[in-house]
């Protein structure tokens, strides 16, 4: 509104006029802003109009979309999960009547008819139960894991049924900072998880120049933050920035480059697990810039001044790219080799020269046995798993110590006697256990009793034998006895003594001698137990009348059964969580939108009495306007 | 004294109150035009005669001047409060159009546009081998790219619309500065040597002046002959009855044309502040803000998707690729500013993964990226194809300043994963957008053709979905490259700084406005024409010519009867 001044001696027309204009002007575009809100219905059309609740609109419009986008992920999470809920419970019941079959079937009283169609229905649900690990759901094998475009499981060249999917489990997001997995993997419904060899050594591989820092476990198994440090060395400092270094490489060189100032020197320690900074001369520390935490990581954080510092092990992780011969600390691993077998393939890998981790990998992968060679989660060690479900892998030397070295040994020296025959152990008997008759004819016995690894078996039959006769295998795996005497080799055997089954449990008893060398059975394969391997399991029982067999492989299959229901309660419950979260997204959303609505639309009642004000308003100046600028004293003179 | 001494006092009391007549009819004449000034006489008494020893005697009136009522110290506060509304007008009036084009609050922005993108990438990981939901996802990217494209040629025509507007208004006001030399010497003219004051010239004049006002902020000074100097800042503009000129000067800034208003005749800037040309001049400034953020938004979500997408996988692997980016020269190092790639790679290493189709092996090479500036070692773009070449399976080489990898056999396809140092992304391997910035931004072809390429995997395997969960959590990431801060809250503070700067201007101009019309009818009060005012000077002055006309009436009939005295 015009300020008319307030010294105002005298009006002239165009003073009246013009007042009365302006605030006809003024009038009629408030009139018409008010008029645009009634009719768009909404009070803010554009973010100036008022900003500050422009960007509270824009934030709430952001947020409704973003949730929109959740809801629609929880959909279509909740259609794959109830997809897998379907088949569990298919193979519960499935699983249900193979348990009730076997026990039907496992008195003296059944005939062994009744066995053998017993058997032919089991070999129907060993059928079923590998369709329903194929089950597909709009073209995705759910239980394939991230390699879900193709059946997992499928039938193997030897027998048994091979894994071929993945047990990388896909992950969403749902909400904000709600990741779930929606998918379930094969191997915990199935069982197949129980076929990994997991190695039992920290493969420890020495840092190279080339080494990530992200594959550095960190000296405090944390990672790496990468951020600056600073050595000081007397008045001198540098602060090195490591906040784009991708390599151990990369730091030496970083750090080398400030040498002219802070003359301190880094470089790879001799035992190849950590750094190494050197002092010219002077003693200098190395401190954290700003809270961080590399140098820690990087194990090279020191306070008090020193000459001469070899960092902490930075626990560099196995990778793909990680060399063989870097490993154990730059020792390497011996090139002799694997001997592996696995149900009927057999395969021996060896490698030459130079290789990384994942050419090895590759090689016992190529030998095409059935097994997977992999890197641990962790990133410490290497596992071998059996893909397939029905048959025995086992892995031994081929003349050397790859195996042990690497930890993946399947029978040694130093296992316990309870790992044994799938975990069934070594039955030993009060007295003599097993008898040793020599070629010439001479015979020993050997009390078993008190043993606990494969080693204490050696010891105790050496020194009943009185001479080094058992030994344990440099090719493959088992126990191995040699006689020195003389004598026709059909002389010398291994019995069971006082009809213990110790010797058979063993591997040792009634196997031929060759050139004076008994070599023992592989006792400690890495089987899959799980639902094929016990369906099979069952169904030959039944088809070969072997009583215990039958009770056996019930056993498993009630313990599928147990895992497969826990799985599907897990599944319930996260469907469970989901439909919940599900609510109350839309529960948030009505909430946004009617504080977006009370932000956006327009106020009817204030708009209306807004508008009638300003029609009052504009009639009254329309009025006014008229009246006074009509007189004039023109009129009154003649 | 005698009566020819009283006929001469009634002929100027005729001739003053006939002048008097005129001063009202001229106002009244003019008492809508809004620049008139009112004018007053002066009058006076005429000097005394010596009638005897001690009596003096009057000799009527007589016109000393013509006043015209007018402040100028008020006019120049009114003419800058026209320079600030004008500005603020125009500021207010191309903000909104701004505004407009950015067009938030809808159902089509491109905040709208942003969301349904990494939504799409949130719904392919639920998903990811499924055809249907790649094709939203490679069709909503292409959206964002031309929701990109056309905000920023919807800017580019706003600005070159400034442009026209500028030279439009430039030669207005240099005609308007001709006038005012013109008028200079006109009133010099009519002026010259007398002390009166050509009061038509002058409100003609200061008409012009104001009109000038709404275009440039000026002040004036008048010179002792008359003429009025005019200054824009500290510049003269008008000197006397010359004109220095006001044109166009074109810069080339960064490759943009900034046209800027200068004095003709030494092509200095000429500052304006306010005016319509000041404002279009702030308008200018803040579109081109606003563009080049809309650009570097634009830059960093081309990257940042990229660095993701190249260091993930397709279902299937690679068999031929061409990068997108050539460099100038590839014997320089890869950041260096002459290969003008529109990212730079930092020093990293990246991971060539060559898989041989038969057994599904796999064989990995990691490939190293220095790019620290130290021991002259820096890898260049021949460095690096002569690097992938080494690798088993793969061949590459640079053409065309691009890089192309092929495998090196049909049994082998390729990947790659885990770049460190951005390189893939900065040479458009394996990228998803193509482009460097908002104008050229588009979908990579490669993909549209061939779907299952986009990666949405992250460890190699065909149904992964890590990088498309990654890339749909990009839009909350926070990103160095943007100072701390979102891509989502990037776009939602250029939006509100449009917001602000319009709604800012609305108020500026309200305020100014109302600056204005107090100044104007205070300018009113004193010199605008009041009809019954004048009504009554006209009534006054027909009195006093009538007065006068008996006067000289009666004198006329005493002569007569003296000379009748004389037979």
């Amino acid at each position: 509104m015009a300020i008319l001044p307030t010294n105002l001696a005298r009006v002239s027309n165009l003073l009246r006029t013009s007042v009365a204009t302006s605030s006809m002007t003024k009038t009629q575009r408030m009139l018409l802003e008010v008029q645009n809100q009634l009719t768009t219905g909404q009070r803010i059309n554009k973010p100036s109009d008022d900003p500050g609740d422009g960007a509270i609109i824009q934030q709430l419009q952001k947020t409704l979309e973003k949730r929109q986008g959740y809801l629609d992920n929880i959909s279509s999470a909740k259609n794959t999960l109830s997809s897998v809920d379907t088949s569990l419970e298919g193979l519960t019941d499935l699983l249900r009547q193979a348990t009730q079959i076997a026990s039907a079937n496992v008195g003296s009283d059944v005939t062994a008819d009744a066995r053998t169609s017993a058997a032919a229905l089991i070999d129907n649900l060993y059928n079923q139960s590998i369709s329903f690990g194929n089950t597909q759901f709009q073209g995705t094998y759910i239980y394939g894991g991230d390699r879900s475009d193709k059946q997992p499981f499928v039938t193997a060249s030897n027998g048994g049924v091979k894994f071929v999917g993945t047990n990388n489990v896909l992950q969403n997001t749902f909400d904000d900072n709600m990741v779930r997995p929606f998918m379930v993997s094969g191997d915990e419904v199935f069982g197949t998880a129980t076929g990994t060899k997991v190695g039992s050594n920290n493969l420890s591989p020495a840092i190279t120049t080339a080494t990530r820092l992200d594959a550095l476990g960190g000296a405090t198994a944390a990672g790496v933050y990468k951020g600056q440090i600073k050595i000081t060395n007397g008045a001198a400092n540098a602060t090195i920035d490591l906040s784009s270094a991708d390599s151990i490489g990369d730091v030496i060189t970083r750090i080398n480059a400030a040498t002219g100032t802070t003359d301190v020197t880094a470089a790879i320690a001799p035992d190849g697990m950590s750094l190494a900074l050197t002092a010219g001369s002077g003693a200098f520390s190395v401190t954290e810039v700003g809270g961080a935490s590399t140098a820690r990581d990087l194990g090279i954080r020191q306070n008090n001044p020193v000459a001469s510092l070899d960092g902490a092990d930075v626990k560099a992780k196995v990778t793909p790219l990680t060399l063989m011969s870097s490993i154990f600390g730059g020792g390497g691993v011996d090139a002799s080799g694997l001997a592996i077998t696995n149900g009927s393939s057999t395969a021996t890998v060896t490698y030459t020269g130079p290789i990384t981790v994942e050419a090895f990998l590759n090689q016992i992968n190529a030998a095409d046995v059935g097994v997977h060679a992999q890197i641990n989660a962790a990133g410490t060690g290497l596992e071998i798993v059996n893909l397939v479900a029905g048959t025995e892998l086992r892995i031994g030397e081929n003349g050397g110590n790859t195996a042990t070295q690497l930890g993946i040994r399947t029978m040694s020296p130093t296992q316990q006697l309870s790992e044994l025959n799938n975990g069934k152990g070594v039955r030993t008997v009060p007295g003599a256990d097993i008898t040793v008759t020599r070629r010439d004819g001479t015979e020993f016995s050997v009390d078993l009793d008190g043993a606990a690894t494969i080693g204490d078996v050696i010891t105790k039959i050496n020194t009943a034998a009185g001479s080094t006769m058992a030994s344990f295998a440099t090719t493959g795996n088992g126990i191995v006895m040699t006689d020195a005497s003389v004598g026709p080799d059909t002389s010398f055997k291994v019995a069971a003594a006082n009809f213990s089954s110790a010797g058979e449990d063993l591997g040792l008893n009634g196997l031929p001698a060759t050139a004076g060398v008994i070599t023992g059975k592989d006792v400690s394969p890495v089987s899959i137990a799980g639902v094929f391997t016990n369906l099979a399991k069952l169904r030959d029982a039944l088809r070969t009348n072997d009583q215990r067999g039958i009770t056996e492989a019930s056993q498993g299959i009630s313990e599928d059964l147990e895992r497969v229901i826990s799985v599907r309660g897990v599944t319930g419950a996260r469907v469970q969580e989901l439909e919940g979260r599900e609510d109350r997204i839309t529960d948030e959303n009505l909430a946004t939108q009617s504080l977006l609505s009370s932000l956006q639309d327009t106020d009817y009642t204030t708009a209306i009495t807004q508008f009638s004000t300003l029609q009052s308003s504009l009639q009254a100046s329309l009025r006014t306007t008229n009246t006074v600028a009509n007189l004039s004293l023109m009129d009154f003179l003649s | 004294m005698s009566l020819t001494g009283a006929l001469s006092i009634g002929k100027t009391a005729l001739a003053v109150s006939q002048a008097q007549l005129q001063v009202v009819g001229n106002n009244i004449a003019n008492a809508g035009n809004a620049d008139y000034t009112r004018q007053t006489p002066k009058v006076s008494t005429s000097k005394d005669q010596q009638f005897s020893q001690n009596v003096f005697i009057g000799t009527g009136v007589q016109l000393d001047g013509i006043q015209r009522q007018i402040d100028e110290a008020l006019q120049g506060r009114l003419r800058a409060s026209v320079s600030d509304s004008n500005g603020a007008d125009t500021e207010q009036l191309w903000m909104s159009r701004v505004e407009s084009v950015l067009n938030e609050l809808g159902d089509q922005d491109l905040s709208t546009q942003m969301s349904t993108f990494f939504n799409s990438w949130s719904n392919l990981a639920s998903k990811p081998q499924d055809g249907a939901l790649r094709q939203v996802v490679l069709q909503n990217g292409q959206t964002l790219a031309d929701g990109f494209k056309d905000l920023k040629s919807k800017f580019e025509d706003l600005r070159s619309d400034v442009a026209d507007r500028l030279r439009a208004l430039t030669d207005d006001a240099d005609s308007l500065a001709d006038q005012l030399g013109e008028l200079n010497r006109q009133i010099v003219t009519a002026e010259g040597g007398s002390s009166g004051q050509a009061a038509g010239l002058r409100d003609q004049r200061d008409a012009t002046l104001k009109k000038l006002s709404e275009l440039v902020d000026v002040h004036s000074i008048e010179q002792p002959n008359g003429s009025l100097n005019v200054y824009i800042g500290s510049e003269p503009l008008v000197l006397h009855g010359t004109n220095r000129g006001l044109t166009l000067r074109e810069d080339n800034v960064n490759g943009k044309i900034n046209t800027v208003v200068v004095f003709a005749d030494n092509k200095g800037e000429a500052k304006a502040t306010t005016g319509q040309i000041g404002g279009l001049t702030v308008v200018r400034d803040a579109i081109d803000a606003t563009t080049n953020r809309l650009n570097d938004l634009a830059k960093n979500v081309i990257f940042e998707v990229n660095k993701l997408h190249s260091s993930g996988q397709g279902t299937g692997g690679l068999t031929t690729t061409l990068g997108t980016n050539a460099v100038d020269d590839p014997a320089l190092a890869l950041n260096d500013p002459v290969t003008n790639l529109p990212f730079k790679p930092t020093s990293g290493s990246f991971v060539v993964h060559v898989k041989e189709k038969a057994t599904g092996l796999v064989t990995s090479t990691l490939v190293k990226i220095d790019q620290d500036g130290l021991n002259g070692d820096d890898t260049t773009s021949n460095d690096l194809a002569a690097d992938l070449s080494a690798v088993t399976g793969v061949a590459a080489s640079i053409v065309g300043g691009k890089l192309k990898i092929d495998a090196a056999s049909n049994a082998v396809e390729f990947s790659f994963s885990q770049d460190t140092s951005g390189t893939l992304a900065a040479l458009g391997v394996n990228s998803f957008f193509t482009g460097d910035g908002a104008f050229d931004m588009n979908v990579d072809k490669k993909l549209q053709l061939d779907p299952s390429k986009l990666a949405a995997a992250k460890n190699g395997e065909p149904t992964d979905n890590q990088t498309a969960r990654a890339i749909a959590d990009l839009e909350t990431t926070v990103l160095g490259a943007l100072g701390g801060s979102t891509l989502k809250e990037n776009y939602e503070s250029l939006v509100n700084n449009v917001a602000v700067t319009a709604a800012a201007s609305k108020s500026n101009a309200e305020a100014s406005h109302v600056v204005q019309e107090t100044l104007f009818n205070q300018r009113e009060a004193l010199s605008g024409v009041s009809m019954d005012e004048e009504a009554i000077n006209l009534m006054r002055q027909q009195r006093a010519f009538q007065g006068a006309s008996r006067l000289i009436s009666v004198v006329n009939d005493l002569m007569d009867q003296i000379m009748g005295l004389v037979r």
